[in-house]
């Protein structure tokens, strides 16, 4: 059976366009312009990823409302945000409302097929038991690649699609200087020097939190980063 | 010249003070003098009036036009010894009139007092030739000598001639000569006395033996054969009548002269016949003539010397306004003294019995009144003046000081304001009333409306970007679908283009919305406490990498350089300003980073060959939206150095462009040892 997207989207012209997309992919689709009418959509079936917008319309900030009412009800739905709003300030808020992915509209639909795809896998992935040769482990970080998740002393570090990108292809080789195109293809984004630097800090932070010492990820400068291992 | 100077050449107009005083004062003198000359006039003309009734007293004057042959006989004050000195005569030595004789002058006077004429003659001779003791060889043809004869007649009668000649100084006779010879007369007393180089004769005459007309002869020899050469008082044969004071005017003349004025009363021919009065003494000691005096000696129109007023000494006066009197016109004049500071005012009113002038009354006012209430004026106004120059100019440079010291906090204001681009507290003189204030108010309100410009830029890229975004993502989002419909060649060719578009104004948008990005990471940004040097030096390196066509040198004499900030956004910054300068250099060309301690302040700096930067551009370089490349390069939106300056900003410093030899330098100072984060802006 196909997955079922739901798209909550107020510019019809970008909703259609990303319908028609994900439909192409195989999924099925439901469209809705605002809060309400996919609030009220929802109470009857959960989807099985929601694409959110955080402006909608008047309801400014409708597309925060929504994911956290979203997230209250299922803590494992995927939610991705959608939107044109690059402020940092809004991108961690939205992750902190519990989003697995905050992307700004630049992205292409290849790549946001991509995430979505990776998406569902880690969602599959952690509904079945932990396969070994999945995993890749340098000194005391480990990760899964399938469920895409990082243990850095055993302990799981929240990592967004993104971040998890961004580790994976620094820890895959360490002592190797990735530069900032190479991490971007990695992530399948496109991100400009400041972002990957926002990445880079926010990953950092959430490493810093299990493990005050943690100084794997060394910036190269005027070149990139390296993961650093034991 | 700046504005006190103006000020003060203003304050020079107050000299316009003294200038309008020295006219009233003039003016004032003027008055008051005029009104003493009428005053003067109007009592010379009584005065005359009254003396027509003592028209005898007035000699006839001659039908003959006046000439030297008339001799003035002086009025003595008191009788003089007959001792051969004038000095008992108490008349000035210029009283003396003078004949020219052979050996040299000879000086002459007449008096009188009641009863007698007084009679001194002064011969300058070399060598006198006495006479004989006798006296009947005194012109006998055989025996000559220096002799004075005085001729005496009343016409018609025959004249009378008086010898007066002596073997020896001393006392002498005097002989009457006549057609019987010489006859010895006794009433006559007479004294000679010899000096080096002449000799004196003083003699007293009664009246009686005397007539209407007189002269002198003087004859001088040069040895007993010689008869001499004779030199007269008069011409011709016969002497001039005789002019003297009148006692009976004289005496009514000092019965109406008033204290400190002088009468002077002529016949027709201006010989003075009476004087009564005197003018004073002038107001000022001689030798101390006073600064406001002198100031006052320059302002009031000069007279003529005071001197000219006085009697003359010969007895005729000959002033043009006696003259003029008595050719029957009143008429004034006015003398001065610089010595003694005397002022005269002197009128002449003619004396006219039956349409004639037979004289004339001279009456002069010494002006010391005048002059001591002008000069009290005159040394208030100049000390006034003083004042009132020195006050207004100090009051003007003062108030000069004041308003250029307000102008100039308010440039000094406005142009800080301008600089920081932040209109943080009213400009000095918001609140005035004037027009200092108004065009404080305009600056504000100028200032202000640049401020919003400025933010409006700042934000205009930021705004533009988001606001870009959504139709962009529609624009994208449908070309990417389209490209899973079949196409046909010329279609996917077009699709192509319009992604190949649609990417740049990705990228166009994405450099559009750094700045507000680089702001944002600032405020968040946690200081860390870096080497500067040897992330500059690791930089320089990767730049080589990056831009193979250009060699980059790095410059520095620190081992170490310790920041706390935000080292990714200071790369960020170099970035923007290595991209600048590999822009505007050739390839082959040397990018040189340096990096030295100027002071407590870590300087970084990018220094390119290549073309100057206009000199209109170097201050608003670093704006947003600024650039200066030439329109092809569509890359560019003047966004780079904006957000270099905002990096540079963040860390507390500043950002410079300068033209060096052949190229640009970017410098940006940061001082040390201040957190990045307390410069940062608000998010």
């Amino acid at each position: 059976m196909a997955k079922r997207i739901a798209i909550v989207e107020d510019e019809a012209a970008i909703r259609n366009n990303y319908a028609a997309a994900f439909k192409r992919e195989g999924y099925a689709v439901d469209e809705y312009e605002a809060r309400a009418p996919a609030l009220d959509a929802f109470e009857v079936r959960l989807p099985d990823l929601v694409v959110i917008d955080v402006n909608l319309k008047d309801d400014v900030e409708g597309g925060f409302e929504l994911c956290r009412e979203l997230r209250a009800r299922s803590a494992d739905l995927p939610i991705i945000f959608l939107t044109a709003r690059d402020s940092e300030f809004d991108a961690v808020s939205g992750l902190r409302l519990g989003a697995d992915d905050y992307l700004t509209k630049d992205i292409s639909l290849p790549h946001l097929m991509a995430r979505v795809a990776a998406l569902f896998r880690r969602l599959q992935a952690m509904q079945q038991p932990q396969a070994a040769a999945s995993r890749i482990t340098r000194g005391d970080l480990t990760i899964d690649t399938e469920r895409m998740s990082v243990h850095w002393q055993e302990q799981p570090v929240g990592l967004t699609l993104t971040e998890f990108w961004l580790v994976h292809a620094l820890a895959r080789y360490p002592g190797h200087v990735k530069n900032r195109q190479q991490l971007m293809d990695a992530a399948q984004a496109v991100l400009d020097d400041n972002t990957i630097t926002s990445h880079v800090k926010r990953i950092r932070r959430k490493f810093n939190t299990i493990d005050t010492g943690f100084d794997c990820i060394e910036t190269v400068y005027g070149m990139g980063y390296r993961w650093l291992s034991d | 010249m700046n504005l006190k100077r103006q000020l003060l050449l203003v304050s020079l107009l107050t000299l316009m003070l003294p200038w309008a005083g020295c006219e009233i004062i003039r003016e004032t003198e003027t008055a008051l003098r005029s009104g003493q000359q009428q005053f003067l006039a109007g009592t010379a003309s009584a005065l005359a009036n009254a003396l027509t009734q003592y028209q005898a007293q007035f000699p006839v004057p001659p039908d003959a036009p006046v000439t030297n042959d008339q001799v003035y006989i002086h009025t003595l004050a008191a009788r003089p010894v007959i001792d051969g000195y004038f000095d008992d005569w108490l008349l000035p030595e210029d009283s003396l009139r003078a004949l020219r004789g052979t050996e040299g002058l000879t000086h002459f006077i007449f008096g009188a007092d009641r009863q007698a004429i007084y009679l001194y003659v002064d011969v300058e001779d070399d060598s006198v030739v006495y006479a004989g003791a006798e006296p009947a060889v005194l012109d006998a043809g055989s025996r000559y000598a220096d002799r004075i004869n005085l001729i005496s007649s009343s016409p018609p009668a025959q004249r009378k001639s008086f010898v007066f000649a002596t073997a020896a100084p001393g006392r002498l006779l005097s002989y009457q000569r006549d057609e019987r010879g010489f006859e010895p007369v006794p009433a006559i007393e007479a004294y000679w006395q010899d000096y080096p180089g002449g000799y004196r004769l003083e003699a007293r005459i009664p009246r009686a033996i005397l007539g209407s007309h007189l002269g002198l002869s003087v004859i001088n020899t040069s040895s007993a054969s010689d008869p001499g050469t004779r030199s007269s008082s008069f011409q011709g044969r016969a002497p001039g009548p005789r002019v003297e004071q009148s006692p009976i005017i004289n005496r009514v003349a000092a019965e109406l002269v008033q204290p400190n004025m002088r009468l002077l009363v002529t016949d027709a021919a201006g010989w003075r016949i009476a004087s009564a009065g005197n003018l004073g003494a002038g107001s000022r000691s001689a030798g101390d003539p006073g600064f406001v005096r002198r100031i006052y000696d320059l302002i009031v129109e000069p007279g003529k010397e005071a001197a000219f007023a006085d009697p003359d000494p010969l007895g005729r006066e000959q002033q043009p306004y006696i003259s003029a009197a008595l050719q029957g016109r009143e008429m004034a004049a006015w003398f001065r003294s610089e010595a003694s500071g005397m002022a005269i005012v002197a009128v002449a009113a003619p004396i006219v019995v039956a349409d004639a002038a037979i004289g004339a009354v001279v009456l002069q006012q010494g002006t010391d009144a005048v002059l001591s209430l002008t000069n009290q004026g005159l040394a208030r106004l100049v000390n006034v003046t003083l004042l009132t120059t020195l006050l207004v100019a100090a009051v003007l440079l003062g108030y000069a000081t004041w308003l250029s010291r307000r102008i100039r906090r308010l440039s000094q204001a406005a142009e800080a304001a301008l600089e920081s681009e932040n209109l943080q507290s009213a400009l000095p003189s918001a609140l005035a009333d004037d027009e200092l204030g108004d065009l404080s108010r305009s600056f504000t309100y100028v200032l202000q409306q640049l401020g919003e410009y400025n933010a409006y830029l700042r934000t205009l890229a930021s705004k533009l970007s988001h606001e870009l975004r959504t139709p962009l993502a529609i624009v994208t989002s449908s070309l990417e679908n389209l490209e899973h419909e079949p196409l046909n060649e010329a279609s996917l060719g077009y699709t192509e283009r319009a992604r190949e578009g649609a990417d740049r104004l990705r990228r166009i948008l994405a450099a559009m919305s750094e700045a507000s990005r680089v702001e944002e990471l600032m405020a968040n940004a946690e200081p860390e406490n870096f080497d500067l040097r040897s992330v500059l030096a690791a930089t320089t390196r990767a730049y080589r990498d990056v831009y193979a066509d250009r060699e980059f040198a790095f410059v520095s004499e620190l081992s170490r350089a310790d920041l706390s900030g935000s080292p990714e956004l200071l790369i960020q910054m170099l970035d923007k300003l290595v991209d600048n300068a590999v822009d505007f250099s050739a390839p082959g060309d040397v990018i040189m980073i340096g990096l030295a301690l100027v002071e407590d302040r870590l300087e970084i700096s990018v220094t390119n060959p290549g073309p100057p930067l206009p000199e209109h551009m170097r201050t608003q370089l670093f704006d947003s939206m600024v650039s200066m490349r030439s329109g092809e390069n569509t890359r560019h939106l003047g966004l780079g150095l904006y957000v270099a300056r905002l990096i540079a900003e963040g860390h507390g410093g500043k950002i410079r462009a300068e033209n060096i030899d052949g190229g640009v330098c970017f410098t940006v100072a940061i001082p040390t040892g201040e957190p990045a984060t307390a410069q940062a802006r608000d998010a």
